[in-house]
């Protein structure tokens, strides 16, 4: 019943990347009296008499009594961001083989355009203490709605009985992350790096810096990332510093270094997901970029001009984290789908699609040597994506070693309300134009 | 005689507003309450993360968000005038020639003016997008021409986002305008003839001003939506180009800045109703009711 809503979400027929861009852009976030927005929200839940997410009970939501008491509805809603999963026909060989296999059907959902925007969709129904409408949702960990919605206890502790091939394959890199110690409410999507990309026919000496971004030479076709952690943090890097321990007065300098490009008519547009459809048209001709999509594009014969540049100052990681938002109907389900996805022959198949940073490295040899079900799925989807799964997997975007995620730069962790609210104040003004 | 009368008295007295009931109620749930619940959020301070609000008293909210948001409110206004204005100067005549020389077609004209607005502003407002792109097929063609420079572009800039409110409140202008030319009464027109009046003096002193109305109500009916569209500007237009309904929209629906997006609506709202009062100011309020 609930699908129904959702659909209405996307227009049929319509680019999803195009959709993306009808909720892009922040402006202002205004500072909530100095007072610390998580702080005040858990006064008001408090006041209101929710129950307090870690109140110690014998039946709370996510205990291994609650796990027991879950039952199976062979039915899963699972929202995701566009072009994140394999996709045949229309259809999704991954969950057509979960559904064959275990009779339970999934419903995708390709519904989330940003962080912050999905978030406030399902915000009205969690707050009232109602189902969303998804058992899984797909949040980054680099903007601070996954934090929210733990702080809120808006996610159900996981079942680790039933992570069965997580704890068997997951890699190193998503295993227990900094932002949820001990996979206590997540279990990683994908990662990817937030990177250049170029039109390799335009820009004839990329070099290998950042400071593409902000060179006169392109002039009005340099795209940037409307998300101001993305576009602060490429901002902190430019100046020289690292995100993850930048200060304010850091901050303060990538703003001013961003302004700088903004006023001398450098960038085009701050765009969301869909820069990379202006890629494409030629409207920009360097952008900041998702590590994916550009490889992906490519690969892909028809846009052999875009190339990914990870550039020297370090490339921005990223984790998109499955999690289960509290009065799941479905978290049974949810939990085996989520699993589901840390089997190798289950991700050579997504990843062979995707080319983000795959979450299981065992992956890799079934992308080589297919060993069950896969490789009659990967054999179906070589002519679309019009490469041998031998590519992908040699790919050290892909499979990245070790060298490569050392060198990579992590996002600056808020402590608090009022820190996000000081970045915000510094980096949503330059998006927001004038 | 005389008894009957206060008790009709009353029931006449009653009438108009038992009938105006259901309206009345409509107009108070429907529109002055949520008017109301919107002004009250102007005063609450909202949480980010959870989205509750609770009443602070703060007053700050109106004229920090106007002040913050000044040349948004400049740029729509512009905007959004010069797209009326192109919309006028380009339904006249379109609809001057329904009203006149459509005859028993006339219907059939009106439809094809409206044929393109069956099909979804966003989707139309996209396939803009995709003709107006650098490698689009009228700037392919007119830089493979030399016909503009290689830098040319359309896309981003107000230009864009002018043209794209132009053309999709086309219908608002060109039908209150037929609306006003058709009902011109052509024994008027015949008057003026037989009074030696050539077709240019009958145009500017029998049919302009007797249009009027039509093109003011046809200003309101464009200028107002103009002035708070955020579709065209978020798919034509660039960094420097913001109107205040994007503002709106992102703060509502993306920063959860509540009162912040509830203060510049209460504006915009006082910005619209200002040009109704002075509609009804200029030309009477009579001439309302058969526009809009």
């Amino acid at each position: 019943m609930e699908e129904q809503g959702h659909d209405k979400d996307q227009p049929a027929g319509m680019d999803a990347a195009l959709w993306r861009g009808m909720t892009q852009k922040r402006f202002s976030r205004r500072q909530t009296l100095g007072m610390s927005g998580v702080g005040l929200a858990s006064l008001i839940l408090a006041a209101c008499g929710s129950p307090s997410p870690s109140k110690p009970s014998a039946k709370a939501v996510g205990s291994s009594t609650w796990w027991q008491d879950q039952k199976l509805n062979h039915v899963v809603n699972f929202a995701n961001w566009p072009y994140y999963i394999d996709l045949l026909a229309g259809k999704h060989p991954t969950l057509e083989h979960f559904t064959s296999t275990t009779g339970i059907k999934v419903n995708y959902f390709e519904v989330i355009q940003d962080n912050a925007s999905f978030y406030q969709k399902i915000r009205p129904s969690l707050a009232a203490g109602q189902y969303s409408g998804y058992d899984i949702v797909v949040m980054t960990n680099n903007n601070p709605q996954l934090g929210y919605l733990m702080q809120l206890g808006w996610l159900i502790p996981l079942d680790h009985s039933m992570m069965t091939n997580y704890n068997k394959y997951a890699g190193p890199l998503i295993k227990s992350p900094s932002w949820d110690p001990g996979n206590k409410y997540t279990m990683a999507w994908q990662s990817g790096w937030t990177a250049v990309g170029y039109n390799n026919q335009q820009v004839k000496d990329p070099g290998t810096s950042i400071d593409i971004l902000f060179n006169k030479k392109y002039a009005g076709k340099v795209g940037m990332l409307s998300d101001p952690f993305e576009l602060g943090s490429a901002g902190l890097l430019a100046v020289g510093v690292e995100p993850a321990s930048s200060t304010e007065s850091d901050w303060a300098k990538a703003a001013k270094k961003l302004k700088q490009q903004k006023s001398d008519g450098i960038v085009a547009a701050y765009y969301d997901q869909s820069y990379i459809q202006h890629l494409k048209n030629g409207d920009i001709i360097v952008s900041m970029c998702y590590s994916g999509d550009i490889f992906q594009a490519d690969l892909n014969s028809n846009y052999k001009d875009l190339t990914l540049m990870l550039p020297e100052e370090g490339a921005m990681l990223w984790t998109d984290n499955m999690c289960i938002p509290k009065y799941s109907q479905n978290p049974l389900d949810a939990m085996k789908l989520m699993d589901y996805f840390y089997d190798p022959q289950v991700q050579s198949v997504v990843e062979y699609y995707n080319d983000y940073i795959c979450p299981v490295p065992a992956a890799k040899q079934e992308l080589l040597h297919p060993t069950g079900w896969n490789k009659a799925a990967l054999a179906s989807l070589t002519p679309s994506v019009g490469l041998p799964t031998s590519v992908t997997a040699n790919s050290n975007i892909v499979f990245p070693t070790p060298a490569r995620i050392k060198a990579s730069k992590g996002y600056y962790n808020f402590t608090d309300q009022a820190e996000i609210d000081a970045w915000n104040n510094l980096f949503l003004p330059i998006i927001q134009g004038a | 005689m005389s008894s009957p009368r206060p008790h009709g008295a009353r029931r006449k007295g009653l009438a108009p507003y038992l009938l105006s009931l259901p309206a009345g109620l409509w107009l108070l749930l429907l529109f002055v309450v949520p008017l109301l619940i919107m002004l009250s959020i102007t005063l609450k301070t909202c949480s980010p993360a959870s989205g509750a609000c609770v009443m602070t008293w703060q007053w700050g909210e109106l004229p920090r968000v106007v002040n913050q948001y000044r040349s948004q409110f400049v740029t729509s206004l512009v905007f959004a005038f010069v797209a009326t204005l192109v919309d006028l100067v380009i339904s006249f005549p379109i609809a001057y020639w329904i009203a006149f020389y459509g005859g028993r077609r006339k219907n059939f004209f009106l439809i094809m003016l409206l044929v393109p607005f069956f099909v979804s502003f966003i989707i139309r407002t996209l396939v803009w997008q995709f003709i107006l792109s650098n490698n689009g097929v009228v700037l392919s063609f007119l830089r493979g021409n030399h016909l503009v420079p290689s830098s040319f572009h359309v896309l981003g800039t107000g230009l864009a986002v002018v043209a794209g409110l132009a053309y999709n409140y086309l219908p608002f202008t060109a039908l209150p305008l037929y609306v006003a030319l058709e009902r011109i009464d052509r024994r008027v027109l015949n008057a003026a003839n037989d009074l030696y009046a050539t077709r240019r003096v009958t145009f500017l002193r029998v049919i302009l001003p007797l249009a009027i109305p039509g093109v003011f109500a046809a200003f309101l009916l464009t200028f107002i939506p103009a002035f708070g569209d955020y579709v065209n500007q978020e798919i034509l237009g660039g960094t420097a180009n913001t109107m205040i309904g994007t503002v709106i929209q992102n703060l509502f629906l993306i920063d959860s800045d509540y009162a912040g997006g509830a203060s510049l609506s209460a504006v915009l709202l006082v910005i619209s109703l200002l040009g109704i009062w002075l509609y009804a100011r200029l030309l009477g309020s009579r001439t309302i009711e058969e526009y809009l």
